[in-house]
């Protein structure tokens, strides 16, 4: 038997009452859960890819059987292969070390040019033993043919994935390196080590600039004529092993029988590869975080204003109600009920946005951090907590104006007579303020005063989006004045000048060196000495890349911001942040750790050093010292590199190639493509910016539109007595677009404010941390201002007019009813 | 010849089920200085004459005209200009903007009808309602009776010739209603056309004419039965 719908439960009046308000404010209603769609999509969609990138991680390192130790020789060093090994195996317990494979890894120029585009890169070959496997630290081949024995010795190699892609090398492919040989590529590949390219020159350059080339060992040592020589050993640890402990174990038995060697073991965990993979994902969460908070919140703000509308509405039925004895909190439910569903809507549509922008993420992620296996399991943790999120937050915000209706005498809720006409609010303050022009003209200000809780809730709603909008761009302003910075710097003495490095070692007097400064297109050349160290004090440690230099040089030399450059004591020239970051300044000293030739080979020693200046370059890892100093080192008359000052106006590419034919060169690079290389990256990493942007200004054009759709209902009594005294629809609009854009001067003001509050944050408590070796500090360009102008004011102060037709087709009589 | 003229004036509206008629063959005559009320039970037409008058609304066959304007010919921005130049409004529920002072809402009146001086107009107008101490106060800090006469000031405020009234009492006391109908008896003593909406018989003795309408038709047109009576004479 059919049951009536009045026989049902009690709930079901209430839903589909509910059900009703959505329907009568379908605009608003829609309006308010694209921007709680976008909030929580935004969450689920940025925490999502920050899962990822762990397990991806992950499984990627113990897919390619990643080394847990790594001993290298010093920068520039090798050491005898069976030697190393022979030491390697003299450790106190052998059964701690599962596997371990060798490497030489060589500075090398290349020309990977292809059809489309001139590739004249530094970069490295890595050779990899191919006989024996590498069992640890495998090649991955993404397309193309394995290295196999057969090629040992064979001028065959395979292009890294990463500078591959960015090129868009053909699989098979010829490139030339340094020393006029050329390297048949099979394919591309990949390595644990090279995830990210994680040598100070790589990050330099960026993978776009920075050319990795795996070939057999034997062809790698064939190509530098060091047969038998490696330096670097990846080393496997059996299953539960102390990585500290079997790392003590490997440098005692190193030190023990190789006494001469400069040897340093790493644990995996502390490479700058790994920690930028890693620490990288917790600062992106960070960020992620904050950006989807603010958006939250503005979704916040957009509902808290829908439901104190919808409970404005019902004012007079919730006094009815009242007066029919109806609890409370039963009045409480039916405009609760619209706040969930509201909710509701929005977070069903953010899972489809967190599922697009996921995919957008994976994609942009991948196609920087390419790893061979990128695992994007559905996040069922996340998105529980960001549905929660997502509805608890707009609930909450909804019960205020809930609780405050509700709560009101039942007499003052369902009075419809004169003393129901709604308070002035700040206007009342405001009434001694003399504006000009007539009344028309002031009317918006004196709206915006009128109502000062719509009109703060509105704004905020609005500036939390603002306050997005200016951190993102101002984010991508600082990362591009750090660039900018750096750039002023190297280029700030002949720009056009080339850096020249070579492929080992070599006294100042060699031939070769001399023969540089003869090269057709070569004005003037200065040697140079580019050594690796690392830095102690304040609690922390990093490495740095020391460049011997002729202070005097015409060529090019740091420029001091304190300190002398010139001393009589061998000191360093420290970046800023380097200074800063180890609490010195000049005169200071500092700990340093570095190579030195002692003998016929080098050691690692520990030593204080005086910082004798300081430069500007952002770059915490570049420091620099008097050539006149070199025998600190060890290395008086040694040079590894070349300053080359070019004749005016010959062309800068072909005098690239007229060094990197030259004996003994290892790589050629102008400064300025140092600086296009930099730039490159960062704009790799600013993808992700770009998403949380284009998701910030989808969102300030909605919140726009739907706080003038409730302005527009809010004033549609107003706007029908204006009408009734002859004002046409294109004056009241214009007061409305006036009204809006007040609102939106306030919003984009607090938006402002809050945004470089925030943005402050980001660069000088956040940054630090997640990007430790750039020094990046706050800067808003005035694009950025104008930019959260144009979306703060004009979209909000535009957005009115999308309610024009409503106002044309109003029907004025009706509305000029309407019983408050 | 009258200020307001109506000849066969009727409005019918489209409806889900079918045409109602809502005014039908409306004849009538108002002249300067004269005090018209229309009376008649909820839903007999009355507030639809009113808008048709005030050309909030527009006959869907007949001939309207107001002051020289033809409401049926004219375009939508000379209806705008009509109701800024010709027409002023009264409403039952007073419709003030409670964003303005009371001088600032009587100061619009004068703003639209682009009238010289709208300040000091605006003043004039409140002292002549009786206001003249409650310039700046808010509509919410007025009382039922103030706010239509603030309502009343901005209407006046314009100088337009005519001036319609909606259930100007409905919303106010005996006494305080009284004021109300004085002050509009006044405005149709300076010469204005006054047509005020009410269903309560009362306040037709008072008008110089009493319109009657039924289920859309004209009933009755004529003075109030005994002629028209002072303000002061009203009982309900």
């Amino acid at each position: 038997m059919a049951r009536s719908t009045t026989s049902r439960h009690p709930s079901v009046l209430w839903l589909r009452w509910s059900w009703r308000d959505l329907r009568a404010r379908w605009v608003q209603v829609t309006a308010i859960a694209l921007v709680i769609a976008l909030g929580t999509g935004m969450y689920l969609g940025l925490s999502s890819s920050a899962a990822w990138r762990q397990v991806s991680y992950d499984a990627s390192y113990a897919e390619s059987n990643a080394h847990d130790l790594l001993v290298e020789t010093a920068t520039g060093t090798t050491a005898d292969r069976l030697a190393l090994e022979t030491a390697l195996d003299q450790v106190a317990h052998p059964e701690w070390f599962a596997d371990r494979s060798v490497r030489l890894v060589v500075p090398v120029q290349v020309d990977a040019s292809t059809d489309d585009e001139d590739v004249l890169v530094p970069g490295q070959i890595v050779g990899v033993d191919v006989v024996q496997g590498p069992t640890v630290d495998r090649v991955t081949v993404t397309e193309g043919r394995p290295l196999t024995a057969a090629d040992d010795g064979r001028l065959v190699g395979l292009a890294e994935l990463r500078f591959a892609n960015a090129r868009n090398l053909p699989v098979e492919h010829e490139v030339r390196i340094s020393g006029d040989r050329s390297l048949q590529l099979q394919g591309h590949a990949q390595s644990p080590e090279y995830f990210p390219t994680a040598s100070e020159e790589a990050g330099i350059f960026g993978s776009a600039g920075f050319a990795v080339l795996f070939a057999p060992l034997g062809t790698a040592q064939a190509l530098n004529a060091q047969e038998g020589q490696v330096n670097e050993v990846g080393v496997a640890l059996a299953d539960g092993v102390d990585a500290e402990a079997a790392r003590a174990e490997v440098e005692q038995a190193l030190s023990a029988a190789l006494p001469d060697v400069a040897l340093t073991v790493t644990p995996l965990v502390e490479e700058r590869g790994y920690r930028i993979l890693y620490d990288d994902i917790d600062g992106d969460q960070r960020l992620f975080n904050i950006f989807a908070g603010l958006i939250l919140a503005g979704a916040a703000f957009a509902a808290f204003n829908l439901t104190g509308r919808i409970v404005e509405a019902q004012r007079r039925e919730i006094g009815i109600g009242m007066s029919l004895g109806v609890p409370s909190p039963l009045l409480a439910v039916r405009p609760l009920l619209v706040a969930f569903q509201v909710a509701l809507i929005g977070v069903a549509a953010g899972i489809g946005v967190g599922l697009v922008v996921g995919s957008v993420m994976s994609t942009i992620i991948q196609s920087f951090f390419p790893m061979p296996a990128w695992q994007t399991p559905f996040q069922v943790g996340i998105f529980a907590r960001g549905i929660t999120l997502g509805i608890v937050l707009v609930v909450v915000a909804s019960l205020f104006p809930v609780v405050r209706a509700v709560r009101v005498p039942p007499i003052e809720a369902i009075h419809t007579g004169p003393r129901a006409t709604r308070g002035a609010g700040l206007a009342v303050r405001g009434r001694g303020l003399h504006l000009p022009g007539n009344s028309l003209v002031q009317m918006p200000v004196r709206n915006v005063l009128r109502a000062p809780r719509r009109t703060a809730l509105t704004a905020l709603g609005i500036a939390a989006v603002i306050a997005t909008l200016v951190a993102v761009l101002g984010m991508i302003d600082s990362f591009i004045d750090t660039i900018d910075r750096a750039e002023v710097e190297v280029t700030s003495r002949n720009p056009e000048r080339v850096s020249v490095g070579l492929a080992t070692y070599t006294t100042a007097d060699d031939p070769r060196v001399a023969a540089l400064a003869d090269v057709e297109g070569v004005a003037e050349t200065r040697p140079t000495l580019d050594l690796g160290g690392t830095l102690r004090g304040n609690g922390e440690e990093f490495d740095v890349y020391v460049g011997l230099l002729d202070f005097a040089s015409p060529i090019w030399a740091p420029s001091a911001v304190a300190g002398e450059l010139v001393t009589d004591e061998p000191g360093l020239v420290l970046s800023q942040k380097a200074a800063a970051d180890l609490g010195v300044a000049p005169g200071d000293r500092v700990s340093f750790e570095h190579p030195r030739r002692e003998g016929g080979g080098y050691r690692m020693v520990q030593g204080e050093i005086l910082v004798t200046a300081l430069h500007p370059n952002p770059l915490r890892a570049i420091a620099y010292m008097d050539m006149r100093h070199a025998d600190y080192f060890g290395l008086d008359g040694i040079v590894n590199g070349v300053q080359v000052l070019p004749e005016p106006g010959y062309p800068q590419e072909q005098l690239v190639r007229n060094l990197f034919v030259q004996s003994g060169v290892g790589s050629v690079q102008s400064v300025r493509m140092i600086i296009d290389t930099l730039r490159d990256t960062v704009a790799e990493v600013l993808d992700i910016f770009d998403v949380v942007q284009l998701a910030v200004l989808l969102l300030a054009l909605l919140i726009a539109f739907n706080s003038s759709a409730i302005g527009a209902d809010e004033r549609a009594r107003e706007h029908a007595t204006m009408f009734a005294f002859g004002i046409t629809p294109r004056t009241v609009l214009g007061i409305a677009v006036a009204e809006s854009a007040l609102m939106g001067v306030l919003a984009t003001v607090l938006g402002v404010v809050a945004g470089r509050l925030l943005l402050s944050w980001m660069v000088e408590v956040l940054l630090p941390t997640t990007l430790p070796d750039l020094q990046v500090d706050v800067s808003v360009q005035v694009g950025t201002y104008l930019t959260a102008a144009l979306f703060g004011i004009v979209a909000v102060a535009v957005a009115p007019v999308f309610t024009l037709r409503r106002l044309r087709r109003m029907d004025i009589p009706s509305t000029l009813r309407v019983v408050e | 010849m009258g200020v307001i003229e109506l000849a066969g004036v009727a409005r019918r509206y489209e409806t889900g089920g079918g045409v109602v008629t809502a005014l039908a063959g409306v004849d009538l005559t108002v002249d300067a200085g004269e005090l018209v009320v229309v009376l008649g039970p909820s839903g007999s037409g009355k507030t639809t004459l009113l808008n048709l008058i005030g050309a909030l609304d527009t006959p869907s066959e007949g001939r309207a005209s107001v002051a020289g304007h033809d409401l049926a010919a004219a375009s939508r921005g000379e209806l705008f200009r009509y109701r800024r130049e010709t027409v002023s409004f009264v409403f039952q529920s007073f419709n003030l903007f409670p964003g303005l002072t009371a001088l600032e809402n009587v100061r619009f009146g004068a703003d639209v009808a682009g009238r010289d001086d709208a300040v000091g107009v605006a003043r004039d107008v409140l002292v002549q309602v009786g206001l003249g101490d409650r310039v700046d106060h808010f509509p919410a800090m007025l009382s039922g009776g103030e706010q239509q006469r603030v309502a009343i000031a901005r209407a006046l405020a314009t100088g337009n010739p005519v001036l319609l009234a909606d259930e100007p009492t409905g919303e106010l006391d005996f006494h305080t209603g009284t004021q109300i109908l004085q002050l509009l008896r006044d405005q149709a003593s300076s010469g204005r056309a006054v047509l005020v909406v009410t269903h309560n018989r009362e306040i037709a003795r008072m008008a110089d004419r009493v319109v009657e309408l039924s289920g859309g038709q004209v009933v009755h047109v004529g003075p109030p039965e005994g002629g028209p009576v002072p303000v002061d004479e009203l009982r309900w």
